[in-house]
């Protein structure tokens, strides 16, 4: 096995202390900072895949987006640039009225993975908010609107139509939580929608890049 | 006519009922114990008796711990003994008094004196350290979460006592949420090593002292749990959400347990809803899983809706599909 495919095995069994000390390996070995970080990206597209199939949990998740995250402070100082995210930034919110944040954190977990610079804006979060949000920050490519309770679907069609409504331009709006379907994300105006995390982060690639 | 307890035995055990049992009505839940969870009011915050600070914002639907670094209890599970510490199960007779009066004014022919315990195990560990950190946690400190559960274990043992020599309780109603609406939490191979030997412990303490039956509440998707929830010694599983495919559920595990749900909470309680809507939901549900091993209801852990009027009409379409099924 190269050290790369040690990393990106290791990412996936979500070894978190090992990680670490294999990236710097790999970067010994020879290998661009570039390189090991699509390796990983490459494993958390797998982990997302298996979650998605119900072949493993959220612990399996967590621990894995945890130990590639330990991956990337390794590998920071090595990137190229300016140290942004090829992908863009994703701003990511529980909308209002609702306090649940595990599915969004998720979320905001395997979309980062993926790529993305996260701009995580918590729960309970206003319409305003949001579009103040895609105002504050650079490149948003994404907005990602969580919402878990049946009686917090009219805050979210309130925050989709507040940000689709601001003028703004440039980005995308993706929208999830278990209330949420395909058919009320495209009845509110949603420009996509994923069942689940893994999902989440295939979709947020294919909007930001269409 | 069969009494409603009667009639809920016959229901599990694939005899003949009379009719469908109607969500709670075969429990009398005791609920004025002293030993109980104490709750915020809208706009407040309170510490719980475990040190959990839970609060309920104004504009919310429902109360929340706070997990922030100042507030969260456990703030590292090696060191988990310096941050919980159980409340005392300890209470006066005089504090008992009211829920003994309670369970003694019910007719135990007709319905089961019931104890309500909540949150559960799980809740209980992500209740003191957050979801993300307990879930990573059974990976990482898999013997101090071990530890944990069974200082948890204990408290509940001790609380199950009280209540049994208290109130001689006939079930138990005990909450956890395992999952969410699409997957459990934790794979079923960690949860028969974390979770199934704990309930056995409790639910096994619970039958060895006369309660006849034990009620679990997980309002998720949970059908990859259910041969542990056999082996806890569950009777009923209350909360099974459509997602579950409960018809497939009864079919392979009916005679072993009882299935209490299959109408989603979220998609009849809610603001403006429907006396339609909530015929066609429980219809189908009645139509689809029948007869036996199956209690039409609401997926909610209690017997009450969010929004008005939803639970009575629930119930009275409950009535309804009995006329045309029995
Ligand atoms: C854990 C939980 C809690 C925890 C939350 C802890 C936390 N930090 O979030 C606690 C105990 C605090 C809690 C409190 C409450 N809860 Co709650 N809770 C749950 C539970 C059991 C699981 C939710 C969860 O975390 N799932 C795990 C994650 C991984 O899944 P997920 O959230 O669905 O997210 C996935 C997908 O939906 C998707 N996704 C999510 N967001 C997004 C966003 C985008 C952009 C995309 C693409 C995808 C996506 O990807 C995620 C990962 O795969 C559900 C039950 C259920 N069946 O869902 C109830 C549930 C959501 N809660 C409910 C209720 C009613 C409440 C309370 C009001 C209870 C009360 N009466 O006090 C309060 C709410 C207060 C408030 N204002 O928000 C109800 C909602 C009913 C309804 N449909 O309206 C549910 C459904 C339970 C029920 N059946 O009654 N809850």
């Amino acid at each position: 096995m190269t050290k790369i495919e040690e990393v990106k095995a290791k990412v996936e069994a979500g070894k978190s202390k090992l990680v670490p000390g294999l990236v710097q390996e790999a970067l010994d070995a020879g290998n661009s900072a570039q390189d090991i970080l699509d390796a990983m990206v490459d494993s958390m597209g797998v982990v997302g895949e298996k979650f998605s199939k119900g072949d493993i949990f959220v612990p399996e998740m967590l621990i894995a987006a945890k130990a590639m995250s330990k991956g990337v402070d390794v590998l920071k100082p090595h990137l190229a640039g300016d140290g942004s995210s090829k992908l863009g930034t994703c701003v990511i919110g529980t909308v209002a009225g609702d306090l649940h944040d595990i599915g969004k954190n998720l979320v905001s977990l395997m979309i980062e993975s993926a790529g993305f610079d996260m701009v995580d804006l918590g729960v309970d979060v206003p319409a305003d908010t949001f579009v103040q949000a895609i105002k504050d920050n650079k490149n948003v490519k994404l907005v990602a609107c969580s919402g878990l309770l049946t009686s917090t679907m009219p805050a979210m069609r309130e925050a989709v139509a507040t940000i689709k409504a601001s003028g703004l331009t440039g980005f995308k709006v993706i929208v999830g939580g278990a209330p949420v379907t395909p058919e009320y994300a495209e009845e509110i105006g949603a420009d996509g929608f994923a069942p689940d995390a893994g999902t989440a982060a295939v979709k947020a690639k294919e909007l930001a890049t269409a | 006519m069969l009494t409603k307890r009667q009639n809920l035995a016959e229901v599990m055990k694939g005899g003949n009922p009379d009719r469908f049992v109607k969500q709670y009505e075969a429990f009398s839940m005791i609920m004025n114990t002293p030993i109980t969870r104490i709750k915020p009011q809208i706009g407040g915050e309170i510490v719980n008796e475990w040190g959990i600070t839970i609060r309920w914002p104004e504009g919310q639907l429902g109360a929340f711990p706070v997990h922030d670094a100042e507030h969260i209890v456990i703030k590292d599970i090696t060191k988990w003994r310096d941050y919980v510490k159980a409340p005392s199960v300890e209470c006066s007779e005089e504090a008992w008094a009211p829920a003994i009066a309670a369970a003694k004014a019910v007719d135990r022919k007709d319905q089961y004196v019931t104890v309500f315990v909540a949150p559960g195990i799980f809740e209980m560990t992500h209740y003191l350290m957050s979801m993300e950190e307990a879930l990573m946690a059974y990976y990482e400190e898999p013997e101090a979460m071990h530890e944990l559960i069974d200082y948890i274990v204990e408290f509940e043992l001790k609380l199950a006592k009280e209540f049994i020599d208290h109130l001689h309780p006939d079930a138990v109603f005990h909450h956890d949420d395992w999952g969410s609406q699409i997957s459990s939490f934790i794979s079923p191979d960690m949860f028969k090593e974390f979770f199934e030997p704990a309930y056995k412990k409790i639910y096994g303490y619970y039958k060895d002292n006369g309660v006849e039956l034990i009620i679990h509440h997980s309002d998720s998707y949970a059908a990859n749990l259910v041969p542990s929830m056999i082996e806890m010694g569950i009777d009923i599983w209350q909360g099974v959400m459509t997602t579950n495919h409960v018809p497939e559920l009864i079919e392979q595990y009916g005679g072993k347990i009882t299935f209490m749900g299959d109408i989603d909470s979220g998609v009849i309680d809610f603001p403006g809803w429907t006396r339609e809507n909530i015929a066609e939901k429980v219809e189908t549900a009645c139509r689809r899983c029948g007869k036996l091993y199956f209690i039409p209801g609401a997926s909610q852990g209690l017997n009450v809706s969010s929004f008005p009027g939803v639970y009575e009409a629930t119930d009275e379409e409950i009535d309804r599909m009995t006329k045309e099924i029995f």
